[in-house]
């Protein structure tokens, strides 16, 4: 290949409840549709009810990314899809169409990870250099810094995930799911007024929230009944809690690496408390604070582009044999031979 | 299509073959090779056989349980993988 010789990327993602297909050119972003699986108030949604969601539009999301980006398929120099982790059914649902088209259009195939592809689209777009990486999101909390070849986890939940009790409590006060329960619960909090006292479980590097989660989820009724504080009361204390559990555990691991430089990526990510927090953070460090916005930071298909395109130009490829997905995908299981 | 189902009163295991026909062999070896990689989400009691004869992809497997969940799955997966190939084909002529 001719240095040249412009690389481009389509990338499937759908291990949650967004399903998007995204294209890349040498780090430009051509198209990046999406779309969300909402449930009801109340209710959370299930691998496949999601997958349901995904086979019904994943076919037209892709006609999509195309015609946005205005190629055709012979234009497409890699087919790149999420392998892992993440929900089963879902992942195999857009595998399958990144298989088949992978053979259809004579194209290799990659099979990315999912946090890597929040955190190459984070670089790309930030052009943060060498950043202490907070991913946050509905599966997943890690706090990595990359060294030697490998995206090392230094700090993560020991059970689940930050936007995993977000959206479970959303659920307990029956909070919207639309566009996101998180982005409801931001909105709250912003009218909350009362500090209520919650649970604070920073284990060393790790973080815990099922503590919390069960705590506010017996709390709550009782609280809100008797008066004691309001919905959005509760809201306001529950993201400063788990968010300046976060805070600490990026700092700890900022002070470990010598970095100058926190880059947060995932679905939480978006929260603008959460990154007014971090930045106080970052300012008495003197260090500099990354972030992107909802197009990004979301699971979407162009992160997963994004990735692929690193890995392709760096000499990977997935052989159809060994494209199977898998829920349970470290993030530091993969060799990253794309940087020294 | 045809279907088949027996009992195999050696091993008292349920077998059932599908057989899926399709325009052309490397059609037939395309469903296949997107069909194929996927683990069964359960490790024991169900295995399944994939494999093109010609132009048909044959898929069989044992075990009473939980073939109807196994079998359901299946079906809906090939009727993306036969949608994403009326699509998006026909394959690309691969020849050098």
């Amino acid at each position: 290949m001719s240095s040249a010789a412009m690389t481009v990327v389509i990338g499937f993602e759908g291990s949650a409840n967004k399903i998007g297909i995204g294209i890349i050119r040498d780090g430009e972003v051509l198209s990046n549709p999406r779309r969300t699986y909402i449930t009801p108030p109340g209710q959370g949604f299930m691998p496949s009810d999601t997958a349901r969601h995904h086979r019904a539009v994943i076919l037209t999301v892709l006609k999509e990314a195309l015609e946005q980006a205005g190629l055709k398929p012979a234009d497409i120099d890699c087919v790149a899809y999420t392998k892992g982790p993440g929900m089963g059914a879902p992942l195999v649902t857009v595998a399958l169409v990144a298989r088949t088209v992978a053979q259809l259009w004579g194209k290799p195939l990659l099979g990315v990870n999912h946090c890597i592809g929040h955190i190459e689209m984070g670089r790309l777009i930030t052009k943060a250099n060498n950043p202490t990486v907070l991913y946050v999101s509905g599966g997943n909390t890690q706090v990595i810094a990359y060294s030697e070849r490998r995206y090392r986890i230094f700090g993560e939940t020991i059970d689940i995930a930050v936007g995993n009790c977000l959206d479970r409590f959303a659920r307990v006060i029956k909070i919207s799911n639309d566009p996101s329960p998180g982005y409801n619960i931001e909105q709250m909090a912003k009218k909350g007024s009362q500090y209520v006292e919650l649970p604070y479980t920073v284990k060393g590097m790790d973080v815990s929230f099922s503590g919390i989660l069960s705590y506010i989820e017996e709390a709550a009724n009782k609280m809100l009944s008797s008066g004691q504080c309001t919905a959005e009361d509760l809201c306001f204390s529950l993201q400063e809690t788990v968010f300046s559990m976060l805070v600490e555990i990026t700092e700890r691991a900022m002070a470990h690496c010598g970095s100058q430089e926190v880059l947060i990526v995932g679905g939480v990510g978006c929260n603008l408390r959460l990154q007014e927090m971090m930045g106080v953070m970052c300012q008495e460090r003197g260090a500099k604070l990354f972030a992107t916005d909802e197009r990004f930071c979301i699971d979407n298909g162009a992160m997963i582009a994004q990735a692929g395109w690193e890995m392709f130009r760096s000499g990977q490829v997935t052989e159809l044999e060994d494209s199977w997905i898998t829920q349970r995908y470290r993030t530091d299981e993969v060799e990253v031979t794309w940087r020294d | 299509m045809s279907t088949d189902g027996e009992t195999d009163h050696k091993t008292g295991k349920l077998e059932f073959s599908l057989d899926v026909p399709f325009p052309s062999s490397s059609e037939a070896s395309i469903a296949l090779r997107s069909l194929s990689p996927d683990r069964e989400p359960r490790r024991g009691g169900i295995s399944k056989r994939l494999t093109v004869t010609g132009n048909t992809l044959r898929w069989s497997a044992d075990e009473a349980r939980i073939l109807r969940v196994s079998v359901n799955s299946f079906l809906d997966h090939l009727s993306l993988v036969l949608e994403t190939m009326e699509t998006f084909g026909p394959p690309v002529d691969s020849g050098i």
